[in-house]
């Protein structure tokens, strides 16, 4: 039988993404995973005959540009479609179109407000100097603030040295976008409801939290750092839908001589000696190694598959503590027409980006408050994509797929998901979309309605929460997971983690993958 | 020897006018509307100890919250633990056993909040303050890290199971701000409430501390209003009364809002455009209406807490976010005698007319209200008491602007001390901006 260096639980991007650089690195590594294919909530599925899903996650924004260029994504067959545009309908019938193009954008918005047209390139300046500022966070082990190693002090020193070395007006930036809420930051640069709406409805994405809530301005400025890198901009698709990312990656794995095997559940790792040394599949096949990663979000690994038994009393309340809350679902629909939206009824360049249901910052706060209570949003947010526009493949001829991620839809709901719960999520996103787009009941084939508690259950995120846990302030950087581990080391010996639980976490970044194997080559070293 | 005019005098005006006489400076104090018998928030030794103080006494109510409930019988949090752990108990005996290790860990914090509080703000990348940090140890760091940034929703839950118990201590936390329970950053006001308290009590303290200084000689007390800061070649020149009078002046000191100080009261164009925005950006949202009840019999309570749960926090929340008066607010009545002060939250703007006022109370009105009277606060700007809310993002090194952060402003001589300053407690930023106008002397 073949010896394994390491042992990657979860065939996830991050995973994947871990199990590549590792692989580069001459180690020998295993991917286990539990379902058919790999890709975790990056993953394409053909859910109706002819009609090809992203049926999770849907859109490439952050995946890091250093996997992509170190990993040759390109090569192993990743091909990354820009999204131009997002198109916000109004219930008055007219729309806010926001354009890549910086003239066509700027005129657009000055037909709202010219003011708002004339801050806008400001406030894209400032967001984009703070994505820069914070950029080279993305790529390190967050250090122990408290801890006396001379090592973690040597990176706490560089790290404080780093930050005094930013402008200090980029400092006192940073603190207002980690405090303050996405409409307050708003309310300080403009006047038009649709663009705040718009703009602040990126702030509240994956976390139960609503518009005027404190600290979601932070989650606006990861919009901008998919941008910084000039070759895509923020919002991209990749073809053939997000399972394609997650082959690529594995692809890259594979040709570094990573193995790796589907259908292999994990149903425990093995510790003896607070060292781990191995995995047990569900049907009891042992696997060895010195070193095993899991991908799986920190409460499924800490206490699913290591059990609290191996772990300090501490530690095991710090996860128990950590917050999941899922809140978001997803309605996947097959169409036999393009939806013809009353504010712009003909096909055109604005079906080729997104499409916003955030007629202003209003709206998602009640549509928060509903779930705050453990309710579905009466009107939910949208954020519409129709992949087959830019990449026909997706449906047959003539037809299309499209894509709407909803929020809110809490995974604690009053009374708890059944079927039709699951069914009233449909008809509400449906019914408050074809508002906007009368002819989109008529035009519905087949539909898909993911909620958090099938997310749970199929991909097998706790709570169903898309980022492995609330990305709020108080689980960032050194505290995700957990005070004193948050450098993708555990409490048990060997034993790493490398999932979106850890820093940085959320989307389709592969950041937490990368660093986690440079923590682990770092320490082997 | 320097002619001083203090604009304000709020126990912030009056400590440092006070600390400027003392320190030799001759100081008239523009007292714009009469300040309030007591003043309320934490009054540190040390600067009781600086003024001579020997009678400042800060109070509390004891038991310092009475939470009725609606099973009968009430909630009651006393200075004496056991006795609050008894009264806990009777509605749930795990979180009786966990008070006192919360009021512990809480007071642990509470030791470098003060500390914190008792100089100008640090930096945001100031390694004496991450080193001071640092030596708390570990798991008070670690608690501190996470506790700042919190909904107090979130810690509370962390600790605690009875409704009863959380509802009451969350209204601590959203006192006075554009919040409710679950939004982040409310934990860190809990924190705020306790400094100077002693272990157990969230409630800040009321103090004689205006009234005692206000007595003393060694000031020019003066009622009238400034109308405007004359500034010339960059520093302050005099400052001109309504009517017109004109008091020379070469430092100035004013406990106004800093919106009013530096966009009203400065002629227009001393101030840099980019920082004139930001003064006007400051975000101070009154939520709060005060109500002075006369009752017909001094009441068997000295406090009241109406907010039965989280949930209900949160909901007389939602009501503001949209621009109405809570349906159901939260209430917080303190009395003295036949005299009684009940704080009602939420209502836009800080405001409300006798109908309003009274349909807030409702049914909460404590038995016997012979009249009530809704409080007028003219000079809180829109009706905050804070001028700035005392939210996370103008919070120390932020507060009221980073620009301001250290009580001195663009203008030469002109100072800033009222409670849109670092820490924002009654006479502790007049303390603090004393100190660094000394300093910089």
């Amino acid at each position: 039988m073949k010896r394994y260096d390491v042992i990657i639980v979860g065939g996830g991007h991050n995973g994947l993404a871990c199990a590549a650089y590792l692989a580069r690195a001459g180690r020998k590594v295993l991917v286990l995973e539990r379902r058919e294919r790999v890709g975790g909530a990056a993953m394409s599925e053909e859910v109706f005959p002819g009609f090809r899903f992203s049926v999770f996650s849907y859109v490439v924004s952050l995946l890091r540009p250093e996997i992509i260029r170190e990993l040759e994504l390109p090569r192993h067959g990743l091909h990354i479609l820009p999204l131009e545009s997002t198109l916000t309908p109004l219930q008055s019938g007219d729309y806010l179109a926001q354009w890549s193009d910086h003239d066509q954008n700027r005129s657009e918005l000055a037909r709202h407000s010219v003011r708002d047209a004339e801050a806008y390139d400001e406030f894209g300046l400032v967001l984009h100097r703070m994505a820069r500022a914070i950029k080279p966070l993305l790529k390190i082990a967050p250090p122990d603030p408290a801890s006396l190693d001379p090592r973690e002090l040597w990176h706490l020193w560089r790290l404080g040295r780093y930050f005094r070395g930013l402008a200090e007006k980029d400092l006192h930036t940073l603190w207002k976008l980690l405090t303050m809420s996405a409409a307050d930051y708003l309310d300080e640069w403009f006047e038009g409801e649709a663009l705040k709406g718009t703009k602040s409805a990126s702030g509240i994405i994956g976390t139960l939290l609503g518009p005027r809530s404190p600290g979601t301005a932070y989650v606006l400025l990861h919009h901008y750092m998919g941008e910084l890198d000039g070759v895509f901009r923020a919002w991209g698709f990749a073809k053939g839908g997000n399972g394609s990312v997650s082959a690529a990656i594995a692809a890259a794995a594979q040709a570094h001589g990573a193995d790796i095997r589907t259908q292999a559940p994990v149903s425990k790792i093995l510790v003896s000696g607070n060292r781990a040394s191995g995995t047990v599949l569900d049907d009891g096949e042992e696997l060895r190694a010195p070193i095993v990663i899991s991908g799986a979000d920190p409460r499924r690994t800490f206490l699913g598959l290591v059990g609290e038994q191996h772990l300090p009393d501490d530690f095991v309340a710090a996860i128990r503590r950590y917050k999941f809350r899922g809140c978001s679902a997803k309605v996947n629909l097959a169409l036999g027409e393009l939806p013809r939206f009353t504010c712009r009824p003909e096909p055109g360049p604005h079906l080729r980006g997104a499409i916003s249901i955030s007629p202003n910052v209003e709206y998602l706060e009640r549509a928060y408050d509903d779930a705050k209570y453990g309710e579905i949003s009466r009107r939910p947010y949208m954020d519409i994509v129709i992949p087959s526009m830019l990449d026909p493949a997706m449906a047959p001829p003539g037809k299309h797929v499209m894509s709407i991620f909803v929020q809110y839809a809490p995974y604690h709901l009053n009374g708890g998901w059944t079927d039709a719960r699951r069914d009233q999520l449909g008809d509400t996103v449906i019914d408050t979309l074809a508002e906007y787009a009368p002819n989109l009941k008529g035009a519905i084939l087949h539909r898909q309605v993911v909620t958090p508690a099938d997310i749970e259950r199929v991909v097998g995120l706790s709570e169903g929460n898309i980022f492995q846990g609330e990305l709020t302030l108080q689980q960032m950087f050194f505290l995700r997971p957990a005070p004193a581990w948050a450098r993708y080391r555990t409490p048990i010996h060997g034993l790493y983690q490398c999932g979106s639980g850890t820093h940085p976490g959320g989307g389709v970044m592969g950041a937490s993958g990368r660093n986690a194997a440079m923590a682990i080559l770092g320490a082997r070293a | 020897m320097t002619e001083v005019v203090v604009i304000g005098a709020g126990a912030d005006g009056l400590v440092a006018a006070h600390l400027l006489a003392r320190a030799g400076h001759r100081v008239t104090v523009v007292e714009e509307s009469p300040s309030p018998a007591r003043s309320s928030g934490w009054a540190p030794w040390q600067l009781a100890r600086e003024l001579q103080l020997g009678d400042l006494a800060p109070a509390w109510p004891d038991p310092w919250l009475r939470a009725p409930l609606a099973s009968g019988g009430a909630l009651e949090l006393w200075r004496d633990m056991a006795r609050s752990v008894e009264s806990i108990r009777r509605l749930r005996p795990r979180d009786a056993e966990r008070w006192p290790r919360f009021c512990e860990r809480m007071a642990t914090l509470r030791a470098l909040i003060e500390r914190l509080y008792l100089e100008p703000p640090p930096g945001l990348v100031d390694m004496r303050f991450a080193l001071r940090v640092r030596r708390l140890g570990r798991t008070p760091m670690e608690a501190l890290m996470r506790i700042l940034p919190m909904p107090v929703a979130e810690l509370l839950d962390d600790w605690f199971e009875s409704d009863a118990l959380k509802g009451a201590l969350a209204t601590f936390a959203v006192r006075d701000l554009h919040q409710g329970p679950r939004s982040a950053g409310t934990a860190f006001r809990l924190l705020h409430y306790h400094a100077g308290s002693p272990t157990g009590v969230f409630r800040a303290p009321t103090s004689n501390l205006a009234a005692l200084l206000r007595a003393r000689p060694g000031i020019n007390l003066r009622a009238a209003k400034a109308a405007r800061i004359g500034v010339r070649d960059g520093r302050v020149a005099n400052v001109v009364l309504e009517g017109g009078e004109e008091l020379l002046a070469s430092l100035v000191v004013s406990e106004a809002p800093p919106r009013r100080t530096l966009t009203e009261l400065i002629e227009p164009g001393w101030l840099d455009p980019d920082l004139a925005r930001a003064v006007r950006h400051i975000r101070a949202r009154g939520v709060a209406v005060d109500l002075a009840l006369e009752l017909e019999r001094p009441p068997e309570w000295t406090t009241l807490t109406i907010a039965p749960s989280l949930d209900d926090v949160e909901r007389a929340y939602d009501d503001v976010k949209y621009g109405r008066a809570s349906a159901r607010p939260w209430i917080d009545v303190v009395a003295h005698g036949k005299q009684a002060q009940a704080h009602v939250q939420y209502a836009p703007g800080g405001k409300a007319d006798r109908a309003l006022g009274a349909k807030l109370l409702g049914a909460h009105a404590p038995p016997g209200v012979i009249r009530t009277t809704v409080m007028e606060h003219p000079h809180w700007p829109e009706g905050q008491p804070h001028h700035a809310e005392l939210a996370l993002d103008q919070a120390l090194w932020m507060r009221p602007l980073p620009e301001l952060a250290r009580y001195r402003t663009p203008i030469g001589g002109l100072w800033l001390c009222g409670p849109a300053m670092h820490p924002a407690i009654a006479g502790v930023c007049g303390y603090n901006c004393v100190r660094e106008i000394l300093r910089a002397q």
